[in-house]
């Protein structure tokens, strides 16, 4: 039964997907000032969205671990796991953003980078996650996962400052389109193309953050039970 | 097509191209992790009954 529902799900997420790039490339119109290259916001706003989101259940994650590390050991873990898999799929879809934030610079812009205000802060809260990730991947220790936990909290401190960003300084990157001043928005023809991608990229992004949180449980079986039996020699 | 667009239409396949590598990428390594891990566990339940 479960097996089923991950297969309808996986399913589901694929159409969402294949739904979000018929209307990204064949039904949003080019943009009347950029013409096609326009067409990325439609892979670079939805990843940044959902990077945003698994970095808050990262640090959710880790708030939990800190605070039940002592008195509900397994709850712990299980928190921690969360903290692991977002921040991960976070880097992943942030890659993502870092990526293809500089291809359309190019034909933008004509600069592939520049120090502006939103694209350091990214790329700052890249370098946080990735410091993280490493942590876990090659410090050794009972102190490993606390030190991380912290780690995260401080990392997690950036999502907000990226968010405003271009609020805060006007720089070079493109004022916000939603939430933004008055100017801002978007034509109603292109806003259900991020609409769809948004959704489709939030559940591809749930399988991947699902299935890497069920790797680092069972990682964290495995090793409970390789210390146990060491224990018993 | 003027070059302008040619190259406009090149860049928009490029980041889209780069987005699902990197995607597809983790989903592999992901998997391939997935697979050692079972592996790894069979083979210490096995060690453990053996012993």
């Amino acid at each position: 039964m479960k097996r089923l529902a991950i297969g309808i799900y996986a399913a589901v997420t694929v159409a969402l997907m294949a739904w979000g790039f018929y209307q990204a490339i064949y039904v949003a119109p080019n943009d009347a000032m950029q013409g096609e290259i326009f067409r990325i916001i439609y892979y670079h706003v939805p990843s940044a969205s959902v990077a945003f989101l698994f970095f808050a259940i990262s640090l959710a994650g880790s708030i939990g671990y800190l605070s039940s590390r002592r008195n509900r050991p397994e709850w712990a873990q299980v928190s921690d796991a969360w903290a692991l898999a977002g921040a991960e799929v976070g880097v992943v879809f942030c890659t993502v953003v870092l990526t293809t934030g500089p291809l359309w610079g190019r034909r933008a812009w004509g600069i592939w980078w520049t120090w502006d205000a939103r694209l350091t802060t990214t790329l700052v809260l890249w370098l946080i996650y990735v410091s993280y990730l490493l942590l876990r991947r090659f410090a050794a220790g009972p102190q490993m996962q606390t030190l991380a936990a912290v780690l995260n909290i401080f990392g997690a401190l950036d999502v907000p400052i990226v968010y405003m960003s271009n609020r805060w300084w006007r720089t070079q990157h493109p004022a916000p389109v939603f939430g933004g001043d008055s100017s801002a928005g978007m034509d109603p023809s292109m806003v259900g193309a991020l609409l769809w991608n948004m959704l489709a990229w939030l559940a591809w992004g749930v399988l991947i953050l699902a299935l890497r949180y069920r790797v680092e449980r069972q990682q964290q079986k495995f090793a409970a039970a390789e210390a146990q039996e060491a224990l018993l020699g | 097509m003027d070059t302008r667009d040619i190259l406009d239409h090149q860049f928009l396949v490029a980041a889209y191209a780069v987005t699902w590598a990197i995607q597809l990428g983790y989903l592999v390594w992901l998997g391939l992790k997935w697979r050692s891990q079972k592996r790894d566990a069979a083979r210490s339940a096995r060690n453990s009954h053996s012993s």
